[in-house]
């Protein structure tokens, strides 16, 4: 690689500071495509914020498993569901069990 | 309604809410904290839902079912609780900030039962409209946008307050020995 195109590219690259600014979004992929290989390029190179984006992505982890919707919740609200598509809303107040499963 | 009309519009909700109901029960959760309340706003989001359902273009069904929702909870909020909560955006901003020292701890992460059981204390320890942001992007899986436009906040607000709180959950990580100290982020 030439020695300009060398220097190009390092000018371009994202400093710790400026990667610090966007890590949350990039680990939520939330960044654009861009901003997201240069954050990836840093990240590779610089051990400190390689290790900081492990610890966030570890906490997403963690969070990504904390909780799952209450089974018996999700099948009344999925019977729920149906029933409206097969009778329609009531006209009244809504009512916990329309479709008088007993739950 | 004719049966035409209500063939059309079961054949349009099972397209497009069927599929979102465990989303919608998950952000229930969030923004109730109990899971009658959370059932009750769920069947009123699917109510609304139903009724609109002939109206809605197609596009974005999440976006918009969460917005139903949004009107829906508002609508709770009016009947039981007319106060608003206090804002802590300010008071975290001073606790948030991590003291990171240049050259302390071990730099590796310790990835564990410990550490699940020290991110979900930190969780709970957050300020309710930071946890509620936390979990609507990392538990319910809510993009930005969607997380802003439930809140009826700036994505730059669910943007901080998602910053803010995993500055406060990665530094009691640290506390316990199961995070690096070091970190300009």
């Amino acid at each position: 690689m030439s020695s300009w195109l060398w220097q190009r590219r390092r000018s371009r690259r994202m400093n710790c500071m400026q990667v610090a600014r966007v890590l949350q979004s990039y680990l939520d992929g939330e960044s654009d495509e861009f901003t997201a290989r240069r954050v990836a390029e840093h990240v590779e190179d610089c051990r400190r914020c390689g290790l900081e984006v492990a610890v966030y992505r570890e906490i997403k982890h963690a969070l990504a498993r904390h909780d799952t919707p209450d089974a018996a919740t999700l099948s009344r609200l999925r019977g729920f569901s149906e029933a409206l598509m097969g009778s329609g809303p009531p006209d009244d107040q809504v009512s916990r069990t329309p479709s008088g499963d007993g739950a | 309604m004719d049966t035409g009309d209500r063939g059309a519009r079961d054949k349009a909700f099972a397209q497009y809410v069927l599929p979102e109901v465990e989303v919608l029960l998950r952000v229930a959760m969030t923004l109730t904290a109990q899971v009658a309340d959370a059932e009750d706003l769920v069947q009123d989001t699917l109510l609304r839902a139903y009724r609109a359902v002939d109206r809605f273009d197609g596009e974005h069904p999440r976006a918009w079912l969460l917005t139903i929702m949004r009107r829906a909870e508002m609508n709770r909020h009016r009947r039981r609780r007319p106060h608003l909560l206090d804002d802590p955006d300010t008071d975290l901003d001073r606790l948030a900030s991590t003291p990171a020292g240049p050259d302390a701890g071990p730099e590796e992460i310790v990835v564990g039962e410990a550490f699940d059981e020290v991110v979900d204390a930190a969780l709970a320890d957050l300020p309710d409209k930071h946890r509620q942001v936390v979990r609507l992007v990392d538990i319910d899986g809510l993009s930005y946008a969607e997380a802003a436009g439930l809140l009826d906040v700036p994505e730059g607000t669910v943007m901080s307050r998602l910053h803010r709180a995993r500055k406060r959950i990665r530094a009691r990580l640290t506390a316990a020995g199961l995070a690096p100290k070091r970190g300009v982020l």
